[in-house]
């Protein structure tokens, strides 16, 4: 782009320039011509040769000034020099990115019809697959109680009843075992102990604290069974969250605040909660807690009439149990009960799944039909 | 236990309505499951838990309301006119041969009872309770049991033989036929009701009574059985004999020692004043078990390291009064109030025989006080937290395999026996349950795979026809009478590859496509190695064994025909089977020790040689003999292009193979090309018979 008469080839001595006063029309010049390429620059491709002309680093117009004119100059040309350069630099720099905007707006109208894409076409569609939501779930959990110090542990799905049951305080013939219809594995002859499907995570408080000293603060995610036939709300596989806290200074507060934490972090800040007392042999006090009703907002009507078919009008739907850990559990893993104190809970994944995302059958969670996986990707 | 309103407040008078006073209840531990309005006022449906028997009855409920309300109970003392001549001693005598099983027996009998239908007002409460009313005896008994939790039984006087009771366990295959009509088959584990010399029996102890001896319209006189039994020992009869009562519950969860007799009397008392008749003086008591009852204490030190904070000394004290544990403040500091010193000595009431531990007071406390007045607050962590162990390497797997398109699914372990074979590898010994559902669920899954099949064709059989599907679970066997449980990862595909599209043409999914899957998640590891051979579900032709570092972990390929067949599978069905261990300790040890190496800094060069080749010579046959020249340049080898067909001779096969070189020392000449060029060519030629095509 450079002109037949390239003066910013030369040092200005060989111009013939040695006064300031000299130097002014010489910018001037340069300025005229700079304005008279600036209308060539009509697409992309000239835009950027012009840019590059003008601006480039190796040998744009305004890089030989500064290696031809600015850098040999004599003290006292130098300074006017400087000035009469930065003043240049900054119309071509500014103009340059007019003519950018310019081109680009127009860009838009000129480009035919025929080389625009569809953007209501779909791009290349690729196969993209899907976290079960019972995973997701586990996954939020974890993270709610690893945020706060919990680790997460696993444990085996077949048992012996003395971890499911015995020392978590169930001992045989206990009316609490009635609820649990448990699953038995056909063992041979004589084998002991006999093998059953875990009914809760619960074994896992025993099997944790058997292995390690307090403090303790482990969740465990896991398969459960229970000998129940299947129906929408029943299902003999569920999955449950085991939580266990053991230290020396643990509460009931202490208990409440971390639950109550979990369900807002979970079902979100409006989410109101209380906690009942209730019944389980390896807890006490133990508690039964509920979250206020997310399907009428802890109302207990439904909106169009009626009452709330979700929480039967109470506003209230029960979550899970929970409790402080009962003293006589601490005597099965050789904690000392007059030392230590804590807190356990075992929430159903499938039934808190089913409350978040309005889930009415739980046995969709394991027809893996992919039109229900691909709801949640 | 439906809890009739009104009946309630013939012991305590609350005046608060049904709803809010069930929400109270709820609230200090007694579960509510609803709320009726019926016929005959407000019945409240209560989950009494097993703890609590003494709540199984009208007045444990009231003494519930009176601690939660503060207020008064109505004491249960009945009076009723006793014979001035008869005594019950002379008319009745009872033995307990096992005191073990059953700690008292009380008997009272009433002469010149008139059985008849019970009055409207009895029938009234018994229905809103949900109880059938008979005759105006047993539904005396049934009555006092709703009233104040206590069973009792009631027989016809006249058909005890000799007028004698005598408990004891039942014999060996003893049976009886029972109140409902069957006829059952005891063990010495069950504690029986006889009588005469102790051979006929005629109830069993604490579940039902026998059908011989029951009240029926002819009935004149009346016994009245009232008595304590072991509840472990009623636990372990009703699950033997599959017999569950109102009486069996009560007893099993642990009656009230005391209460035998005083639910005795309050029943004969009833039936006084609604058959009439003579009482006879006094009551047959053997009484084996009786027990003092104990001193439990409760301190203040104790109450706030489990709650985290405190409760009022007025609040403590009124409480547990109020529920019959007569608090006394006995420590030093009597005087003064909410010192931390304080201790309260209670005594434990007949009717809370669970509650034995200071805990077990500071949840009494707890719970009438209110749970929500303890502020939540969350705890300060001590420790780090630690994730799974392969946590992140189970993560990118995950997500990996989401990314290739794979949807991750849950299946149920539980199949029939059948199915598991078709998969199970031989010798091998399945977790089989004891007591299934079913027989198409009787045993747990001893493979990933087993589950795969079912849960495509269940989107098969929807519409769906492209499924690519993917589990992590595990798989259960048993060695000897021990259980392994191994996690799993399955892979199970059908359907097209690539949809047909706007810029694509269709494409079937094929080995190739599970293969490359399967490499993409080997790469995490390593890369995996594949080798020949694979379970006989799979189709020899089509499948492979997956390796790492010369470890075994698992197996590709496509279905056999022969079981998609049996399966009803028509279209080609791709599985997969991973074990996760090793992958996981491959994955995290990969990552443990990658390096980094520096980037080439010069040119790589490809050159292609289009091979014919016979059948069954490899790719890895071709890479093999190419690598040991052992040109260092040779960074890549890659098979480009495979053709049979059209100008290719029978037996033979044309590969297209691309060479990449690159040397990190300098730019490689084309004279330097032209050299590896010629001793490929060459070693191809010589080890392989390979021949160049004309390109």
């Amino acid at each position: 782009m450079s002109t037949p008469e390239n003066k910013t080839a030369l040092p200005l001595m060989h111009l013939g320039v040695t006064r300031p006063e000299e130097l002014a029309p010489l910018f001037a010049g340069l300025r005229g011509r700079f304005d008279e390429e600036c209308a060539w620059a009509c697409d992309d491709s000239s835009w950027k040769q012009f840019r590059d002309a003008w601006l480039g680093r190796k040998s744009g117009v305004l890089t030989q000034i500064t290696e031809n004119w600015l850098e040999p100059a004599t003290i006292e040309l130098k300074r006017v020099v400087g000035q009469e350069l930065n003043q240049l630099r900054a119309h071509v720099e500014s103009k340059i990115e007019e003519r950018r905007k310019a081109i680009e707006a127009g860009a838009g109208e000129a480009a035919s019809a025929r080389e625009r894409v569809d953007l209501s076409l779909p791009g290349v569609i690729r196969p993209i697959g899907s976290h079960h939501l019972i995973r997701q779930v586990f996954q939020q959990i974890e993270d709610i109680f690893f945020s706060i110090g919990f680790s997460v542990v696993e444990g085996p799905e077949i048992e012996t009843p003395y971890y499911n049951f015995e020392a978590l305080n169930i001992p045989e013939f206990h009316p609490v075992r009635d609820d649990m219809d448990t699953f038995y594995l056909d063992l041979p002859k004589g084998a002991t102990p006999p093998l059953l499907l875990r009914t809760h995570t619960s074994p896992m408080q025993i099997r944790t604290m058997e292995k390690r000293q307090p403090p303790v603060r482990v969740i465990v995610p896991g398969k459960v069974y229970r000998r129940d036939n299947p129906d929408a709300t029943h299902s003999f596989i569920f999955h449950q969250v085991e939580g266990l806290a053991v230290d020396t200074d643990i509460t009931f507060c202490d208990f409440t605040g971390t639950i109550e934490y979990f369900v807002k972090q979970f079902f979100g800040p409006g989410v109101k909660t209380r906690f009942r007392p209730s019944y389980f042999p390896f807890t006490e006090p133990s508690v039964e807690f509920d979250g206020s009703c997310i399907f009428c907002g802890g109302r207990g009507s439904a909106a169009g009439g009626g009452i709330c078919s979700k929480c039967k009008g109470s506003g209230w739907i029960e979550l899970f149990g929970a409790g402080m850990v009962d003293p006589a559990v601490y005597g099965f893993v050789k904690y000392d009960p007059k030392k230590v104190s804590g807190f356990a809970f075992g929430m159903g994944i499938d039934r808190l799944a089913m409350l978040k995302y309005g889930i009415d059958d739980i046995q969709v969670f394991f027809q893996n039909d992919v039109r229900f996986l691909r709801q949640f990707p | 236990m439906k809890i009739v309103y009104n009946w309630l407040r013939d012991f305590v008078g609350v005046t608060a309505p049904p709803d809010e006073l069930a929400s109270r209840l709820a609230l200090s531990g007694t579960n509510i499951s609803g709320i009726e309005n019926g016929a005959h006022g407000a019945v409240i449906d209560a989950e009494v838990s097993s703890n609590r028997p003494d709540c199984l009855g009208h007045y444990g409920i009231a003494r519930e309301v009176s601690a939660v309300y503060k207020l008064p109970l109505k004491p249960i003392s009945p009076k009723p006119q006793e014979s001035v001549a008869a005594k019950a001693g002379d008319a009745a005598r009872v033995e307990i041969q096992s005191p073990e099983l059953c700690g008292r027996f009380t008997a009272r009998v009433i002469r010149g009872a008139k059985i008849q239908p019970s009055p409207q007002w009895l029938k009234d409460r018994l229905e809103a309770s949900g109880v059938a009313s008979i005759n105006n005896v047993v539904d005396a008994s049934n009555y006092v049991m709703l009233e104040l939790g206590h069973a009792l039984h009631a027989f016809d006087y006249d058909k005890v033989r000799d007028h004698r009771i005598v408990v004891r366990r039942a014999k060996p295959s003893e049976k009886l036929r029972t109140l409902d009509g069957i006829e059952r088959t005891l063990d010495p584990g069950i504690c029986m009701i006889c009588d005469g010399d102790g051979s006929r029996a005629v109830g069993i102890g604490g579940i039902m009574g026998g059908a011989e001896t029951e009240i029926s319209f002819s009935t004149k006189n009346v016994l009245i059985e009232c008595a304590w039994f072991d509840p472990i020992a009623i636990r372990r009869a009703t699950r033997i004999l599959k017999l569950h009562t109102e009486a069996s519950t009560r007893f099993g969860r642990g009656a009230d020692f005391e209460m035998a007799e005083l639910a005795s009397r309050r029943c004969a008392e009833l039936i006084l004043q609604l058959a009439g008749g003579e009482l006879l003086a006094g009551v047959v008591d053997v009484y084996p078990g009786k027990r003092q009852p104990k001193k439990i204490l409760l301190t203040r030190a104790e109450l706030l390291r489990v709650m985290g904070a405190d409760v009022p000394d007025k609040q403590i004290e009124s409480s547990l009064s109020a529920l019959g544990f007569a608090a006394v403040r006995v420590d030093q500091n009597r005087g003064a109030e909410g010192s931390l010193l304080a201790a309260w000595e209670c005594t434990q009431p007949s009717w809370r025989a669970e509650v034995e531990r200071e805990i077990d007071l500071i949840e009494e406390v707890a719970r009438i006080y209110g749970l929500d007045k303890f502020p939540p607050r969350l705890p300060a962590a001590r420790q780090g937290a630690a994730r799974l162990p392969h946590y992140e390497a189970e993560t990118r797997l995950r997500e990996r395999l989401i990314g290739l398109g794979y949807c991750e699914i849950l299946t149920i372990p539980h199949v029939a026996e059948d199915r598991d074979a078709l998969f199970r590898p031989p010798d091998l010994q399945p977790a089989r349950l004891a007591n299934p559902l079913s027989e198409k669920a009787n045993v747990l899954k001893s493979t990933g795979i087993v589950t795969m099949p079912a849960a495509l064709e269940w989107n098969l059989n929807r519409g769906q026809r492209n499924v690519r599907l993917f589990e992590i679970g595990r798989h259960y066997r048993l060695h000897g009478s021990e259980s392994v449980e191994t996690p799993i990862l399955t892979i199970g595909t059908t359907g097209e590859a690539r949809a047909k599209g706007l810029y694509d043409t269709p494409r079937d999914y094929s080995f190739a496509d599970l293969k490359g899957d399967l490499d993409a998640l080997g790469a995490l590891a390593g890369g995996f190695t594949w080798n020949e051979g694979g379970p006989a579900w799979l189709h020899p032709a089509r499948r492979g064994r997956v390796a790492l570092h010369n470890e075994a972990i698992g197996e590709a390929g496509e279905l056999t025909l022969r079981i998609a067949d049996q399966l009803k599978l028509r279209q080609e069905i791709f599985l997969a089977e991973l074990q996760l261990p090793s992958l996981y300790a491959v994955i995290r040890a990969a990552k443990e020790s990658r390096k980094y190496e520096p980037v080439p800094r010069f040119p790589a060069v490809e050159r292609d040689f289009s091979l014919l080749l016979a059948d069954g010579t490899h790719f890895s046959d071709v890479a093999a003999t190419v690598r040991s020249l052992n040109i260092r340049e040779i960074v890549f080898i890659e098979a480009i292009d495979l053709y049979r067909g059209k100008n290719v001779p029978a037996g033979q096969y044309s590969l297209l193979i691309r060479v990449t070189f690159q040397s990190r020392e300098t730019t490689l000449t084309e004279a330097q090309l032209t050299d590896f060029s010629a001793r490929i060519v060459a070693a191809l030629e010589k080890q392989l018979g390979a021949r160049l095509r004309a390109s």
